[in-house]
């Protein structure tokens, strides 16, 4: 309350943050929602190297094998996201669509400084979906766009340098 | 009275050190008690993609996310028990989880003129014991992974 006894307003200005929630085995990754084009069934998708949905054409990702992980091809949870952040369009295939979460800026912690290389590149963070920990990829690494990928914690190896 | 009972306190704590003796893969490890955050049963991390040497998971743990330090890796050896344990070590990055075998780890006084500097180079330690004929080397928790020695007596 103010000296003249009017009551001063204050705005709390939340911001939040939106995310698409995969799962890659055990691995949850959460991808910026503002890259998310749209998400395929693999029927939808077909087998290409290429899916092509309204006009735009997404060149297929393997951001399962940088995380370390063999999808299994028979999964019906199995799903193809359309990611894109305007400059490069990609599709990847994924173990199960979780949902869109939105979280506060606040629950989105970053990468742990013990982690020292390029992977302070590829995972801005961390958050939680239903009391589970989710690595927020950063969508520059997803797009395959950071010139290079590796294979997960278990094996460390370059796979290409594109 | 008082400032004797801290200038008594100051001499046997240059003179004694508390430790807690682990094992990793059988091989008998020690930690100072104050680098240690605590001791719990070990639950499965979350994979991470990384390049940085040994660390390449997070776990979470109540409300705390940490990185998971290898050393099972470093050493070469596998964490052994039906139920393993997590040493919480306070690393000056922050905490970091050590998977360690199911022994429960036990506290030691160790005088520090027994403490000699270790011979290994491969691993950051403040020196090593003698307990029972064998060398417990006392590995520096709060510098793991930044490879250099910090040997108590220089």
């Amino acid at each position: 309350m103010s000296l003249r006894g009017h009551h001063i307003a204050t705005t709390a200005v939340v911001q939040t943050a939106r995310f698409l929630v995969v799962r890659f085995d055990r691995i949850l990754c959460a991808l910026p929602s503002q890259g998310v084009r749209g998400v395929l069934t693999p029927a939808e998708a077909g087998t290409g190297s290429q899916v092509t949905a309204v006009g735009i054409t997404y060149q297929d990702i393997d951001l399962a094998s940088r995380l370390g992980v063999t999808l299994d091809p028979a999964n019906s949870d199995m799903r193809v996201v359309l990611y894109s952040n305007g400059q490069t369009n990609g599709a990847m295939r994924v173990e199960a669509v979780i949902g869109m979460i939105e979280v506060e800026r606040e629950e989105c912690r970053p990468l742990p400084s013990h982690f020292q290389h390029e992977e302070r590149t590829w995972i801005s963070g961390t958050t939680m979906c239903k009391d589970e920990l989710v690595l927020i990829l950063t969508p520059e690494w997803v797009l395959g766009e950071l010139g290079e990928v590796v294979a997960g914690a278990t094996g460390q190896r370059v796979l290409s340098a594109s | 009275m008082l400032r004797a009972a801290q200038k008594h306190d100051q001499v046997s704590a240059k003179r004694w050190w508390n430790v807690v003796v682990f094992s990793v893969g059988g091989k008998k490890l020690a930690a100072r008690t104050e680098d240690v955050g605590g001791i719990a049963p070990w639950i499965e991390p979350l994979p991470v993609p990384s390049r940085t040497p040994f660390v390449g998971a997070m776990l979470k743990r109540d409300k705390d996310v940490m990185p998971v330090y290898d050393l099972g890796g470093r050493l070469s050896r596998h964490p052994e028990g039906d139920t393993l344990l997590c040493l919480v070590a306070r690393h000056v990055d922050g905490p970091m989880a050590i998977c360690i075998d199911g022994v429960i780890p036990s506290l030691h006084n160790v005088d520090v003129a027994q403490i000699l500097p270790s011979k290994r180079l491969d691993l950051e330690t403040l020196g090593s014991f003698s307990e029972e004929g064998q060398d417990i080397e006392i590995v520096a928790l709060q510098r793991l992974g930044r490879n250099r020695q910090d040997y108590v007596g220089s």
